[in-house]
Parts: structure tokens; sequence; C-alpha cells
């Protein structure tokens, strides 16, 4: 500052924006970030390449498992690769939310995409029809031992587009409870085979909850939702879908809800964490480590959790979604198995493709130690998948599977729960109504419906 | 005071022009651009066409996919004047600027002037003030995520301690951007901090020690002496503070994904999720012109208002 230049450079007419001055301090501070950015990406690209990127047989696989669902995955493809038969796997994890949906259409929209990658089964609605996916032929599939017969009809009705099957489920991925054993049974909550009795009535789960909370001295149900763009909106869609009435986004709108269920399953989730007995205002990894922490006997999750569960050493049992209102449903997602769109595939390696799949999912049974359901059925008749606890206690969610209204811009990771989310957040903390909650929902959907279709 | 007006604050205004003339005719130009190159090629790759496409992509309905992009005029922007949640995340891009901008520059002066003072223990200071800033993005906002936990945080814990309520740092609407300007303060403050220490460190002393002669209290010296020749760096620190805070994005994408309801998601945000999640590039393109747009107005506005006060 010992000159008098800096601040006549800023005055000096350089058109708008900052000048040089100030514009070097900024060029060097970008500098410094996009130097740092390079390095952080650098360990990750040394990764992909690792499974031997130059050799033009390795099968290029895309997916967004980690941490304990990728080690099952690396072992599931280390088991399929084994043998004269096996395959040469190129491997890339990258990471789970809206950034791996944006990758995958990129790379599909750039015709040069992976052989083959993970999609969740509500998002096909946003993939499929902007041709961003090339269809399985099932004949191929079939004569690896695979056909639509290996899996339960509500996965399978979603996987399809124009009559074209799109993708292969691997599992089917419920939101469900998790509790405290000891707790539940001092609580009086479990059956005489010592597991949790179904509830029946939305009376009932409430004085669960209370019943909970005296035994554990603190609270009932954990349940997290601040600043999460799913968790409301996983558990509305089950208590909705257990109303019976449907949620559907037909294109162009207006969107079809039942306003009065909707309000009766927003006000009913008020009562259920109204800040006494269960706190309202807990984010998700609060309410994972208060559950794991013994303070709360119940913790409403997705099954995904139960290794890190399993590991806390708390007496741990599992069960669906509890059925409250008139008939069972448990909201789920799919993770699938599609053909990313390439230009010009080689008709080889898409066969190949296509056996890599199938034997993949004759894995499954390595897939469900993780806490997911198989969707390739024949796994589920095999004896060490009974053996598998509390796995199998909740293997029927499958069959009650509700999933993402199928449109262009719902499913997992999108800005439709993110929406949704954000009004029910609301009406948990106590700052709106269960009706404005609603209405806001319900105004969000329709905005959404509103924009022109990026993918038609 | 009087006595050392002739020799005037802004002395080096008298000096030969500081500023090189532009060299004319030279014939040096070729090795300077030869220099210049390897940075001015991926400014122009990187940025400036970047900026030349999208603002071609705002004109038509571009998407992620693979669909035919068609020209729609002017659309993109009819759409984003009527869309109340680029007016909502306008707004929370503004207020948090002035949440953050203000304290990330008094806080850092008086942080700076703290330091030079000859407070004891210099380094230990310097170190805490700076350490923060160091820290990845990730790493502060899980930091921050914990404390501000409603059950288990330390700053409930804290409060409870005094006997006051609970707040709900990130589930009140009401509290959450300032909770995320809390943050951004502790986590960048020293970057100013600095550029105030050095800018304090580099005064000439004559001044002060003639003020103090002349029987100038330490608050009249401050006033009088030291803030007026910190002006530049006031103005330097004030206009990348500003551009800087319009920019935010990373913490709060960390922290809460825009929530409650929306209340904290910046304008950036709401580009990402409709270019990205949303796959719309061609109106995000076109949001992010009406930010940039936003972005010249209160650059030239700072311009204006520096200009006329020198």
């Amino acid at each position: 500052m010992s000159s008098s230049s800096p601040a006549h450079e800023v005055s000096a007419s350089h058109g708008p924006g900052p000048a040089p001055g100030t514009g070097r301090r900024r060029f060097l501070r970008y500098g410094a970030a996009g130097a740092t950015a390079l390095l952080a990406t650098g360990p990750l690209a040394g990764c992909s390449s690792r499974a031997s990127a130059s050799d033009a047989s390795a099968l290029s696989v895309w997916d967004l498992f980690q941490g304990g669902d990728g080690m099952l995955m690396n072992d599931m493809i280390r088991a399929a690769s084994e043998g004269p038969e096996g395959f040469q796997v190129d491997r890339t994890i990258l990471d789970w939310g809206p950034s791996y949906y944006t990758k995958l259409a990129m790379s599909a929209a750039g015709g040069r995409a992976s052989d083959v990658a993970v999609l969740h089964l509500s998002r096909l609605a946003g993939y499929a029809p902007g041709g961003l996916l090339d269809p399985f032929d099932l004949d191929v599939l079939a004569e690896f031992g695979v056909t639509e017969k290996d899996f339960t009809s509500a996965v399978w009705s979603r996987t399809k587009h124009q009559g074209r099957v799109y993708a292969i489920p691997l599992d089917v991925h419920p939101f469900i409870v998790f509790y405290d054993r000891k707790a539940a049974g001092e609580a009086g909550l479990l059956d005489p085979k010592g597991e949790l009795a179904p509830m029946g009535s939305p009376k009932a789960l409430l004085e669960a909850g209370k019943a909970l909370a005296d035994v554990t001295g603190k609270s009932g149900i954990l349940f997290g939702h601040v600043t999460d763009t799913a968790q409301s909106w996983r558990q509305f869609a089950a208590l909705y879908a257990q109303t019976g009435a449907s949620f559907t986004l037909p294109d162009g709108g207006p969107a079809e809800i039942d306003t009065d269920a909707a309000v009766q399953v927003v006000s009913f989730m008020q009562q259920l964490f109204d800040g006494r007995t269960n706190p309202n205002n807990l984010d998700y990894n609060a309410a994972l480590a208060g559950f794991v922490g013994g303070r709360g006997g119940m913790a409403m999750l997705g099954e995904w959790e139960l290794p890190t569960l399993q590991k806390s050493g708390i007496p741990l049992g599992a069960a669906p979604f509890p059925q409250v209102f008139g008939r069972p449903a448990v909201y789920t997602d799919s993770h699938s198995f599609v053909l990313p769109h390439q230009d010009s595939p080689d008709p080889a390696r898409r066969r190949e493709a296509h056996r890599y799949v199938a034997e993949i999912l004759k894995q499954s049974l390595t897939w469900a130690s993780a806490g997911h359901i198989p969707a390739y059925q024949p796994v589920l008749a095999e004896p060490g998948y009974a053996a598998l606890k509390p796995q199998s206690s909740y293997a029927d969610a499958g069959e009650v599977a509700v999933l993402d209204p199928p449109n262009w811009f719902a499913g997992a990771a999108s800005n439709f729960q993110n929406r949704m989310c954000q009004p029910l957040q609301s009406a948990l903390l106590g700052n709106t109504s269960a009706e404005k909650a609603v209405r806001q929902m319900v105004r969000e959907a329709n905005s959404l419906l509103r924009q022109p279709n990026p993918v038609a | 005071m009087t006595t050392i007006a002739p020799t005037g604050a802004p002395a080096p205004a008298g000096e030969p022009p500081v500023v090189p003339a532009p060299r004319r005719g030279t014939g040096r130009r070729g090795p300077g651009m030869l220099f210049v190159l390897p940075f001015a090629v991926p400014f122009a790759l990187f940025l400036v066409w970047p900026v030349v496409q999208g603002l071609w992509m705002s004109l038509t309905d571009s998407s992620l996919t693979l669909r035919d992009t068609s020209f729609v005029g002017l659309d993109n922007y009819a759409e984003a004047f009527g869309d109340p949640d680029v007016w909502s995340s306008l707004g929370n891009t503004v207020f948090f600027t002035a949440a953050s901008s203000v304290p990330l520059v008094l806080i850092a002066l008086a942080m700076a002037l703290l330091v030079h003072s000859g407070l004891a223990g210099q380094w230990v200071w310097r170190l805490s003030f700076f350490a923060p800033y160091l820290l990845p993005v990730t790493v502060v906002t899980l930091i921050w995520t914990w404390l501000y936990q409603p059950e288990v945080g330390l700053g409930n814990e804290l409060l409870g301690s005094l006997g006051l309520e609970p707040v709900g740092w990130l589930s009140d609407e009401a509290v959450t951007m300032w909770s995320v300007a809390a943050l951004t303060v502790w986590w960048t403050v020293g970057f100013n901090f600095l550029l105030y220490l050095a800018a304090l460190q580099s005064l000439p002393s004559a001044y002060d020690e003639a003020a103090a002669l002349d029987g100038a209290g330490a608050w009249r010296r401050l006033w009088s002496v030291t803030l007026p020749q910190l002006r530049r760096t006031s103005v330097l620190v004030a206009m990348l503070q500003i551009l800087a805070s319009l920019k935010v994005f990373d913490q709060i994408y960390i922290l809460t994904k825009g929530g409650p309801n929306g209340s904290t998601r910046p304008i950036l945000e709401y580009v990402y999720d409709i270019g990205f999640t949303g796959y719309r590039l061609g109106y995000a393109s076109a949001v992010s012109y009406v930010f940039f747009a936003l972005v010249i107005v209160v650059s030239l506005a700072q311009l204006r208002l520096f200009r006329q006060e020198d």
C-alpha cells in the first residue's frame, strides 16, 4: 500500500468487473483453488484406471457403492471374475447423489459411456425416454439364466419403457424400522416369537413411541430429517401409500394427489414427532448416533444402515415399516443394472455385458448380507438367505414396494424428493400446519410438472 | 495534526507517474506474448469461451440429454423473471452477502489491529486467526454441523449452561442463514485479517508518533490517522469480500442443502439444481446470466462509489 497505484487502477476504466489490482489477487486465489482441485482429483483418476484401463477387453462398470456396500460389490465382482469364463472388470465407483446422476447422464449423452452402470429404478423415467439408456436383449439374458419370472411383478413392472426392458434390478432396498430388542421387549412391543408385533393403527404406533421413551428414559422413535433431502419424503410416501390413495404425476400436470389423505398422514407424522417423546429436530446423523447410543428405542431408516448398526453392538431387530393405515405398503427403491447409451456398441461386448449382469445377480446372497433384499427371487429361496437375520424378517417388503411416482424429475436424489422434503420438514418442526405443508407440496409438484420435459 | 498537513497523507500523488506509459513500438511484444500465452490460452478456453457459449445456451432449450436443441429466444429469461424460486434464491444470496461481508470486514480489521497493537504471543494469534482459512470446506462444514446439532451440539450445550433456550441452528428458517454466516466468518476471516495486517505493518509510523506527540489518544489516532490510511485496503477487502460472498455455494450445499424450506438456498445452488439435477442447461444458463447481471451491477456500483470518494 505504499504506492497509490492500486486504488487508481480500481477506478480506472477497465470496464465492468474487478480491475487488474484486484483481479490479480483473485486470479491467484482461483489458481490455488484450481491447483488444489487438480491435486484432489489425482488419486481418483489413479483409482479408476487401476484395473487395466488400457486393456480393451475389460468391461467398464460404473456404480455408486461405497463403504460396506462397495466391498461387497468387490467380492461379487471377484467371484464372477474367477475361472476361465471370468471377466476383466474396470470398476469405477462414484459418489452417490445428484452428482452421480449428472455424470451418468453426461457420459451417456456423450455416447461413450461405461458398458454397465447402476441406476435407481425410480430414476428410469428420467433416463430411458431421453435415449440415455439402451434396452436389454431379454433373449440374451435368458441364455445366461435370467428371465422375467425371477423378479416380483411390483419391481419388474417398473423396468420398462414403451414395452422394452431398460433395467435389471439387483435389489430392493426399503425404508424400514430398526429397534432395540431389549427396549422393545420391556415396552411390551414384541410378539411371542420375539419379533416386533404388528401395529395396525396410528394410535398403536404413537403409544409404542411413548412406551419406548419410558423405557429408554430419553426418546421413543428416532427419525432424522432436518436438512435431509429424502428422509421425510420416504416416510411420507410409505404412510401415504398405506392409506390406499395414489400419488401420480401425469405429464403436463396437474399432480393427482388425495389431499385429505396427505393431510392425515402429515398430521400423524407431526403427532409422532411432536418434540416430546420423539425429538422432531434431528438430522440424519444425529438420529443414527442417538439410536446407536441408546437414546431411542426405534429408528426409521433405510435398510442399508444395517452393517453400521450391527457393528454398534445393540441387540438389533428390524421390521418392515409398520402398517398403521388401511393396507400394507413400504417405500422402496431398487438398485438396477442398466446399459448406458453407446453410439456404436460392439455386439460381442454388449453380449458380455448381459452375461456380466446375469452372473452378478446370481451372487446376490453376498449382497443380501448388507441388508438389501435381493431382487433375483431364486436367491431368496436359498437356505442361506433364511439364515440371514434380521434380513429375512423384512424380505416381504419387496412385495408391497412403493416407488416414487414415475416422471422425469422424480426418483432417488432428485429435485422432486428435495422439494417434497422442504414443506414436510417445516411441518415436522412445527413451523407450518399439515394443511399448508400439503398445499405447498402440491404447488411444488405442479411447478415441476409445468416445466418443459428435457428428456422427452 | 496541522504540522503534518503540508506533506499530506496522500503524498505519493505528487510523485512522477508510477504507472508506466504504454510501451508503443518497442518491438518487445513477441517475447511478452510468449510468457502470457500459458495463462491466456486456458483463460480463453475455460473462462471466455464458456461464458460466450453459456450466453448462446441461455437462448436455447439445451438439455443434458440427447434431445435435439432448438432456439427459444428469450423464453428462458421470461420464465426466469416469473419464477419465484429465482427471486427467493437471489434474495437469499443478497441476504447472505450482507450478513457475512460486514462482520468479515469489521472482525478482520479488529483482529488485525489487536495483533498489530503488540499483543503478547503474536504468532499464536496470527496462527489461530488464519488457521481456519486453510481448512477445506468439507472439514469446516463437518465441524460446524456437529456444533449446530440440536441435541448433542456444543452450541445448544453452551446456551443451556447459560440458562438459555436451545436454538434451531439448522432447522429454524429465521436462524439458519445466520448460522451459515457465522461458519463462513470463522472460516474465511483469516484472509481479510492477513490483508489488513500486511497493510498495517507497512504504514509509516511517523504520522502516528506525531499525533501522539500532539496529545491524541489511542482512539483519536485510530480514527483519524490509522483508519484513513487503511482506506484503500478497506476498499480492496470489501470488494473482494462482496464478490466472494455473492458466489456462496459449497458450505451451504454441504451444511443445509438449501433448507430448511429453501431459506438458505443461494442462486448458484438453484442454478445447479435446474442445470444438473434437472438437466435443463438452457434455463440454468439464463438464470446464471440474470445473476451475472446482478454481479456486474454490484461491481459497477462499487467502482462508482469508491471513485467518487477518491
